[in-house]
């Protein structure tokens, strides 16, 4: 490890500064080498991770269009089948199909699909007419809002909860919210959805059971709006949080770090708050991101049940009416969406750590 | 300073007495959710042909809505005069079906593709990545409902749709385990000696990924219980007449503020076994990584 450390750190130097001799960490290196050394090696790695994490991103996204598009494909019946609905005659089918593109060969609508998509343009709605653009700029707002909102909400449950849980591995309080995560993690967003509607709305009456109060409509409306659905995605998560939180919170107090500032005395507390629990983030982050994708799909059911005019609502329709454009445009939405997050993942997680940044450069 | 001292002391050494304890706690966590399971397995598949239980569906609309007790209706019916007793048990059946299902496609499936992916190098190692690189970061839910609404509403076709979820978790699951067992000495042992290659995968690496595979299938079984749930919410799972916990769940949604218990029982039912399922997977977990 140490050798592709040291390699590294010259290869990064001599891609930033041609002119720079190699550096040995045990020589003192010349006044602008040194300056490199502190800020050249962190800036430019990051760097080359980013452009290395994005190029292998943009065959992903690329294929998830391409498969997106050929599901679309397989479905039986046509959006003018659709659109016509079931009394229409052959002709009128035929007619609006070549109207709207259909019969072309597959591959061909594909290719015009992507190469105006590159563009900027993501077609328009075959039922609606309305740019694709237009609808993803006001689904997307409401879906992202939810998402961050139940976000926050496991957050705020995890970190507390299993900072204090490992405290005291075994304890009551670690028993009790043990017991409790384990059951909050195994329920479903709907099933949770329909508990709270029961006590909140229909016994409580203290939120609504349904709809959304744009920002417009006062802020604090339109959080009450989207507590009980963020609530419903947010807790179950929470709870997974929490479980992984506590058990990487304890692994690091049994680090030698930690022992050592114990024997420092510093105080219990201390030890926990300043070293053990900000060095148990990077497997919450990791699981974060790989949660991105699910928790967009739990969105779907969530704004369905509470009727929320989100994306999940329109992606529903979307393949129902088979409007491609729509589909395909949410589909590429949420595929952006899963790669930055996990790219943000690992570069955060090579700001937090910088072993990371010079380690091993090819997967 | 008394607090920090013990804790430090509770933290760094722990005591035999809380060593016993955990072991305890230990197989709690795999025996008491073991025998839970053993329990809804038999009431769902086996209760119903030793006892004579009502049809689950063709109730008279008389019979609607009869409350809990009723002689003959043990939990009562639902509002077409079904017996809602009977009906959590052969729901509970689809939901079982369609978990088990899903995973042995999964761990077959996913665990041949992560085992190939990872075993191998070069290019097909590569292009079977990508490809489930692809598969990870398409929204899972669009395919299932794409599947679910282009085959149609049904059983098998929800274990279809929702094996789109598994096999690329299982896949990536066991990649990551083939590419940590690959350089140990016994691997290398195998293949120096001319074992071929599908032999190496198949004899040497499946049987020592199989626990872990084993705990994930525990654990996404319960996930993919999770998921029928939700296509039935879509009206994409089991159609209507027939019974499934999650499309009970959604019908009885429309009653919730008159009738809250057609909604409470099958979502209980299906918490319960989401929960035996998590512990099991859990507690299995933590005794074969303890060893």
């Amino acid at each position: 490890m140490t050798v592709t450390q040291s390699t590294n750190r010259t290869d990064n130097l001599a891609a930033a500064n041609p002119e720079a001799a190699p550096v040995d960490n045990t020589v003192a290196p010349p006044p602008g080498a040194r300056r490199l050394a502190s800020y050249g090696p962190l800036r430019s790695s990051l760097l080359r991770l980013a452009v290395r994490r994005l190029l292998t991103a943009i065959p992903v996204v690329w294929g998830v269009t391409f498969l997106g598009f050929a599901v679309m494909n397989l479905l039986p019946g046509d959006a003018a089948q659709a659109l016509l609905g079931a009394d229409a005659t052959p002709q009128q089918v035929a007619q609006l199909s070549k109207q709207l593109h259909l019969d072309e060969p597959f591959f061909t609508r594909y290719w015009n699909w992507l190469t105006a998509a590159l563009s900027g343009h993501l077609g328009s709605s075959l039922g609606s007419g309305q740019l694709v653009t237009t609808i993803l700029s006001q689904r997307l707002p409401v879906t992202f809002e939810l998402l961050l909102y139940a976000f926050i909400i496991s957050l705020v449950i995890a970190i507390p909860v299993a900072t204090l849980a490992a405290r005291r591995p075994g304890g009551v309080f670690d028993s009790v919210t043990t017991f409790i995560s384990m059951i909050g993690l195994s329920f479903a967003p709907y099933i949770l959805a329909l508990f709270l509607i029961l006590f909140f709305a229909v016994d409580l009456s203290v939120f609504p059971a349904l709809g959304w109060t744009p920002i417009s409509g006062g802020f604090g409306e339109n959080l009450r709006s989207l507590t009980l659905p963020a609530l419903s995605l947010g807790f179950p998560i929470g709870c997974f949080y929490t479980r992984l939180l506590r058990a990487d919170v304890i692994e690091q107090l049994e680090e030698d770090y930690a022992t050592t500032a114990v024997a420092k005395g510093l105080p219990g507390w201390r030890v926990l708050l300043r070293h053990a629990t900000p060095n148990s983030m990077f497997g919450l982050i990791t699981v974060v991101a790989l949660n991105v994708g699910t928790l967009l799909g739990g969105t779907v059911i969530v704004e369905q049940i509470f009727g929320l005019p989100g994306i999940g609502e329109e992606l529903f329709q979307s393949i129902q009416t088979r409007d491609f454009p729509v589909l395909e445009g949410i589909v590429v939405v949420f595929a952006v969406v899963v790669v930055v997050i996990g790219l943000l993942a690992d570069l955060l997680y090579a700001v937090l750590d910088p072993r990371i940044r010079y380690d091993n450069p090819g997967q | 300073m008394t607090i920090p001292a013990s804790n430090a002391a509770a933290i760094a050494v722990p005591a035999q007495r809380s060593r016993a304890r955990g072991r305890l706690r230990q197989s709690l966590y795999i025996y008491l959710p073991a025998a839970l399971l053993i329990l809804i397995i038999f009431m769902c598949f086996i209760y119903p042909l030793i006892v004579s239980v009502p049809a689950p569906v063709g109730g008279s609309v008389l019979n609607a809505d009869l409350p809990a007790g009723t002689p003959g209706h043990l939990l009562g019916t639902d509002d077409s005069g079904n017996d809602l007793f009977s009906r959590l048990l052969y729901g509970g059946r689809v939901s079982l079906e369609v978990g088990a299902a899903t995973q042995v496609i999964g761990l077959v499936l996913g665990g041949l593709i992560g085992m190939v992916a990872g075993y191998s190098r070069g290019l097909l190692s590569a292009v079977l990545m990508r490809v489930l690189d692809i598969f990870i970061a398409f929204p899972s839910l669009v395919l299932a409902l794409a599947i679910a609404e282009g085959l149609g509403p049904g059983e098998l076709h929800v274990i279809w749709a929702l094996s789109f979820y598994s096999v690329p978790a299982f896949a990536r699951l066991a990649r990551g385990a083939t590419l940590r067992l690959r350089d140990q000495n016994y691997m290398l042992a195998a293949s120096m000696s001319g074992t071929p290659r599908w032999r190496i995968i198949l004899f040497h690496l499946a049987p020592n990924l199989l626990p872990q595979q084993l705990t994930f299938a525990l654990l996404g079984a319960g996930v993919a219980i999770i998921q029928e749930g939700a296509l039935s919410f879509l009206s994409l799972g089991v159609p209507p007449p027939g019974a499934s916990w999650g499309n009970m769940i959604a019908s009885g949604m429309n009653t919730l503020s008159v009738r809250p218990s057609l909604v409470l029982l099958p979502s209980l039912a299906l918490l319960i076994t989401v929960v035996a399922l998590n512990l099991l997977g859990d507690g299995l977990r933590a005794r074969w990584s303890a060893r």
